[in-house]
């Protein structure tokens, strides 16, 4: 390497590891703050604690936000499942006009403002006299949770060579065990992490979700918000904290499926 | 020659299982936003645009379609600064090192807007971190405030969004073929000139997509802003949120929202046809 | 000999595996060298090496009296045609053609000259341009060898640059290849592990085995007289009759006594060792029963009909195998298990070390 290449390299490497630091920031402020012991977020804590943790249990509505935002994330995500690989398929085997516009009509909701969809779904079902918030809360996670399924499962349909299908058929099986033979497993990565992917962004869901809340029925982000704004201490980072723990998991499972790579396909 | 012509239709039958899909986000998404746009520019009496001239009369509105303009540039203009590099590393970075670069890419990612912001809010203060990095490092002589700043808030919202200029540069950085650069080489090119010629040209759409995100990201963003700037600085979203749940002034809501969409979507059609440009080879 | 191009001691090794073992070798100016070997021989390490896209672990690279072991390969003027032509898919053809001289700042009159000039000789002038992203495989690989010569390079280095072609078109760009390098006089080394192309475009062929040449020669030489059994059996082939190496008389010739009678060969070897005489299949040839020169009788196993010849396979005992090439077809046909007499000169049988079983 010449001298231009190496100076080029170490600037590239010295960015990068900046980048890393600046990323995992907020990640590992919210750990410490949730392990210190005062109720003023100063770093690092003066002493180190579990009482937030321990809070956790005595906070008012916390555990029906969780609970709600799982039960709508859980549903939701199934729905989009269903729905998007359904549509997956169409879009990769199918033969129509405009498929490439309908895919990013798909995709869209991911590049959209989620203010303005949340108030557009609220006047219009407010029209189409849908008045329950958690039955619109969930359609309206199907809408955020179904681009994360097409785009991963279309790439993966993509990748798929179809003529294994016709191979099992050769060797003797029906089709539809050919399909449950071959290509099942060979998607199942897709859908599982598109589902999680599609889970964390409805549990993470803002800006839809506060339009659809009532006295009974707030996921947790807008519980957590509602918390920063009137009473704000540690307790918020014990949630946080738990919310880190949760994408962790989904990370090593993600990895442990389709490695940390293909995570990153874009 | 066959006498009979073949009939073809215009779909076949596998592309009618696009049809739940399709016909749930029409319904519940597509409409709704459509039904937006046109009550927006439809009055008691019919196609009006009073109430988004109203709207853009007013030089309050221009500032905070200025504020949002600006706070998105500049959030885009430190994505792609700290992130173009970024993604080289990634590209190049095998064993231990890749694994923490895309775990510190991805796990972010996976965490939520919420969580961020709080912590952000943590990070930003007076007393906080940077604060404490800046003055130890002799940056700056007295304790800084960075929470309800512009700064704060283009650190906080560019610390979110990082990923999303990062993975798609990096996704087209991956696929350069190692031999062009040495085509290149052999051609008598030096390193500067190959970055230049060969690099940058191929990287090219990632970094439309990387900066179509971003920018589309921050043009929209509501969580970051309340958390780390308030209520004195007004950004469409913001606004826009405001307006409906604080003022529950819906007009004004439907408005800006209009506004909000229109901003957006043009970035997002933008980004399309430079890319299309931008890919096609000279 | 001058030498243009110098390589002396070139080593390399990756990890535990040695790829490149003290390689010397000397090309002069304007002279066509093959590298001809198997997959891992170590020839496109070699020519990485002289191209500067690899450092050697030892050894010196001289062109045109300069020492380059230390340059980068833009400082080298050296051209690479790769075996994916690595054509730049953002620029056109033109653009493509261009780029050494843009990046030499050439003044643009002389861009464009030098552009249509090796453009029209490679016969790509009307696809100018075209994105080289809709081009054919031929199409790109002219590109790639106008783009490479455009800088009119001391070396053109050329790595398997027909190795995805179909067979009709490998051959046309095998001879204009050869004519437009004869044309400008450049001098080129180039990679294959095709025998027929070193053969048919080499002014000589460096034939190498694990990281090692094992003959330098021109192509006539090393078909005729390869210096070792696996230049042999890598570059065309030969009938092997084993036996064991008789007293050597002194003209050079020696008389191997085998399972199917005494023959004379050339070479030496220690007598009792145990060897196997090799002949070119064209040159043995069907005899009546009691030909002259060296005999032998076998019987007849498979005819393969190639066309412009046939090959007649015959049975041999243990790893014997004799092929005979013949334009002609006798008038009475062939039959399975017939048995044949076939002649030969001794002057075309050599005599190689028997290979030890592994």
């Amino acid at each position: 390497m010449t001298r231009t290449e190496r100076a080029a390299a170490t600037a590239t490497w010295i960015i990068a590891g900046l980048a890393v630091v600046f990323l995992v920031t907020p990640l590992v402020v919210t750990l410490a703050v949730s392990f210190g012991s005062t109720a003023v977020f100063t770093l690092p804590p003066p002493e180190w604690s579990l009482r937030w943790y321990a809070k956790l249990s005595r906070t008012s509505g916390l555990l029906p936000s969780v609970l709600t935002s799982l039960q709508i994330a859980a549903l939701s995500t199934a729905i989009a499942l269903v729905l998007g690989a359904l549509c997956a398929i169409a879009l990769v085997r199918g033969r129509f006009a405009g498929r490439e516009a309908i895919a990013t009509f798909l995709v869209s909701p991911l590049m959209l403002p989620g203010l303005v969809i949340g108030i557009a779904m609220l006047q219009a079902f407010r029209e189409m006299g849908l008045r329950g918030a958690w039955l619109s809360l969930l359609v309206a996670h199907v809408v955020i949770a179904l681009p994360y399924v097409v785009r991963t499962v279309v790439g993966a349909l993509q990748l798929f060579d179809f003529a294994l299908i016709d191979a099992a058929r050769t060797l003797g099986c029906s089709y539809l065990d050919a399909v449950r033979k071959v290509m099942v497993p060979a998607l199942a990565p897709a859908f599982l992490t598109s589902g999680m992917f599609a889970f964390l962004a409805s549990m993470d869901n803002y800006p839809i979700s506060i339009f659809f809340t009532d006295a009974w029925t707030k996921t947790l982000p807008i519980q957590m918000l509602q918390y920063v704004e009137e009473s704000p201490d540690p307790t918020i980072a014990a949630i946080s904290s738990g919310l880190i723990l949760l994408a962790v998991i989904a990370l090593l499972i993600g990895d442990r499926l389709v490695g940390l790579k293909r995570l990153a396909d874009f | 020659m066959s006498a009979v012509p073949a009939r073809r239709a215009p779909f076949d039958r596998v592309s009618l299982l696009a049809l739940p899909a399709l016909g749930y986000l029409t319904l519940v998404y597509a409409l709704p936003i459509i039904w937006l746009l046109l009550r927006s520019v439809t009055g008691p009496h019919g196609f009006t645009l009073q109430p988004l001239a109203s709207f853009l009369s007013d030089p309050f509105n221009w500032r905070v379609i200025g504020n949002t303009l600006k706070i998105a540039g500049l959030v885009t203009l430190v994505c792609l600064v700290i992130g173009y590099p970024t993604a080289f590393a990634l590209a190049w970075s095998r064993g231990w090192a890749q694994v923490v670069l895309l775990s510190a890419i991805i796990l972010p990612l996976s965490v939520g807007v919420v969580v961020k912001a709080f912590a952000w809010q943590i990070v930003l203060r007076r007393d906080g971190v940077v604060s404490s990095a800046l003055t130890t490092l002799g940056l700056a002589e007295e304790p800084v405030r960075l929470l309800f700043t512009e700064t704060g808030l283009v650190l906080g919202a560019a610390n979110v969004f990082l990923p999303f200029m990062i993975l798609p540069i990096y996704s087209v950085v991956k696929l350069i073929d190692a031999r062009l650069l040495e085509a290149g080489a052999t051609l008598g090119a030096g390193p500067l000139y190959r970055f230049h010629r060969i690099t940058l040209p191929l990287t090219m759409p990632g970094v439309v997509t990387g900066i179509a995100f971003v920018f589309s990201l921050s043009v929209s963003m509501f969580v970051i802003p309340s958390l780390l700037i308030g209520d004195r600085y007004q950004t469409l979203a913001t606004l826009t949120g405001r307006s409906f749940l604080l003022m529950r002034n819906e007009q004004l809501g439907s408005t800006t929202a209009t506004v909000l969409l229109v901003l957006a979507v043009s970035v997002v059609v933008a980004a399309a046809l430079v890319a299309r440009r931008v890919g096609r080879s000279g | 000999m001058d030498a243009f191009l110098e390589i002396a001691g070139a080593e390399r090794s990756f990890g535990p595996a040695r790829v490149l073992g003290g390689v010397d070798l000397a090309v002069a100016s304007g002279e066509f060298v093959s590298l001809l070997g198997p997959s891992g021989c170590g020839k496109t390490t070699l020519l990485r090496i002289v191209a500067g896209l690899l450092a050697p672990d030892a050894g010196t690279v001289r062109l045109d009296g300069v020492d380059i072991t230390g340059k980068p390969p833009h400082h080298r003027d050296v051209g690479v045609v790769f075996q994916s032509y690595a054509l730049f898919p953002h620029l056109t053809v033109a653009e493509n053609v261009a780029f050494g001289l843009e990046a030499r700042r050439a003044p643009r009159a002389e861009i464009r000259a030098a552009v249509s000039r090796f453009l029209e000789l490679v016969h790509m002038s009307e696809l100018a341009d075209r994105s080289v992203r809709a081009l054919s495989g031929g199409q790109q690989q002219r590109v790639a060898v106008a783009r490479a010569l455009a800088v009119r390079p001391k070396l053109l280095l050329l790595d398997e640059p027909f190795s995805a072609l179909d067979r009709k078109l490998r051959e046309t760009m095998q001879i204009e290849l050869k004519r437009l390098l004869r044309e400008l006089s450049i001098t080129a080394v180039f990679v294959t592990h095709d025998q027929d192309e070193a053969l048919m475009m080499s002014d000589r062929i460096a034939v190498m085995n694990r990281g090692a040449i094992e003959q330098l020669a021109d192509p006539l030489t090393v078909y005729h007289r390869p210096a070792s059994a696996f230049v042999l059996g890598f570059v065309g082939l030969s009938s092997r009759i084993h036996g064991v190496a008789g007293a050597p008389s002194d003209d050079g010739f020696v008389t191997v006594a085998t399972a199917l009678g005494p023959v004379r060969a050339r070479g030496t070897a220690a007598p009792g060792a145990a060897v196997f005489v090799a002949i070119r299949p064209e040159r043995m040839f069907l005899s009546a029963p009691g030909g002259g020169a060296e005999s032998i009788a076998a019987t007849l196993r498979d005819v393969v009909f190639q066309g412009s010849k046939v090959q007649l396979h015959f049975a041999g005992t243990g790893a014997d195998q004799i092929v005979v090439e013949t334009a002609q077809l006798p008038p009475s046909g062939f039959e399975i298990g017939q048995p044949v007499r076939i002649s030969f000169a001794a002057e075309d049988a050599l005599v190689f070390p028997a290979e030890v079983a592994r």
